[in-house]
């Protein structure tokens, strides 16, 4: 019979998912697998996505941070930053719905500096009606940088 | 004896006028033309530089959020998946990445980018096939397709 337009359904042919039974196997192993290389230490630099101050950060070790409000915390303090999105080395990424746990993954991070931004102008005018105003706004600053994304092999 | 007034000799003169010249032509010394040394012109054009730097900071979110928005695009077709179809079924599954991030791991860390993606595409299929129901033809007389052989 010839190919007409309404031979076949109008969206796209979807693949079948594979057997649940073996995609739990795969799946199993798979844990196991990098269960054992968090356990014995083979990966290199870990990243971390990490939710902090309302926004995301991409964060790996020894980098800087800094966020537009005040922290209550004094230079030097260790901060422990919970709510980790995403953790990722070379071979492995672990990805959170939407959070991963806590006894997963520990991110340690040290308050170094809190300072001002630099004085923005915030300036107003309206032509023809004598209108201007301008104000200089300094923003609080605090400024982290992360220790260390430590992972502990509890995937199940 | 009693003098209510100052004498003629002594006048309030203004004597910093140098200083508060300068402090608008510092603003001014990048630009081009006479509106880098005349004060008139120069006040005008720090003004207006002023006025677009407020607003500009404003329109930056936006400039910013369409960019990730293409690169993210840019990358999730080169796996295959169109930027709707790949946000949509991330959200679906319950990864809550900002588009900063994703634009960032599709730039910085590709691999990982190609494992969301698979996730995305992974869910997509599954979300057909419930939609999609066993794929038995309906029942009643007029909902049935009819084959011509």
């Amino acid at each position: 019979v010839a190919k007409t337009s309404l031979t076949s359904p109008p969206w796209p042919e979807v693949p079948k998912l594979p057997d649940p039974m073996e995609e739990a196997k795969y799946h199993a192993e798979v844990v196991q697998r990098v269960n054992g290389m968090i356990s014995s230490g083979r990966y290199g630099r870990l990243f971390a996505v990490v939710h902090f101050a309302s926004k995301q950060w991409k964060v790996t070790s020894e980098d800087l941070i800094m966020m537009d409000n005040v922290l209550e915390a004094e230079c030097g303090d260790r901060i422990r930053l919970e709510k980790v999105l995403l953790v990722g080395a070379d071979d492995f990424t672990l990805i959170g719905r939407p959070l991963l746990g806590k006894d997963l993954v520990c991110v340690e991070a040290t308050v170094i500096e809190k300072t001002e931004s630099w004085p923005k102008i915030h300036m107003r005018f309206w032509k023809r009606h004598n209108y201007q105003r301008k104000k200089i706004i300094r923003n609080p600053q605090t400024v982290l940088r992360i220790n260390t994304i430590e992972l502990y092999p509890c995937l199940s | 004896m009693v003098v209510l007034s100052a004498a003629r000799w002594l006048r309030s003169r203004l004597t910093d006028r140098f200083w508060r010249v300068q402090e608008v032509l510092r603003y001014a010394r990048h630009f081009r033309g006479r509106r880098n040394r005349c004060y008139k012109l120069a006040v005008r054009s720090v003004r207006r530089a002023f006025v677009r730097s407020t607003k500009a900071r404003r329109e930056k979110k936006r400039f910013l959020r369409s960019l990730w928005i293409t690169r993210i695009e840019a990358a999730s077709l080169e796996h295959g998946l169109k930027y709707p179809a790949f946000i949509s079924n991330l959200i679906k599954s319950q990864v809550e990445l900002n588009r900063k991030v994703l634009a960032d791991l599709a730039i910085y860390e590709p691999k990982t980018f190609k494992s969301l993606a698979a996730l995305a595409q992974r869910r997509r299929h599954e979300g057909f096939l419930a939609a999609l129901g066993d794929g038995k033809e309906p029942e009643g007389i007029f909902s049935r397709i009819v084959h011509h052989h």
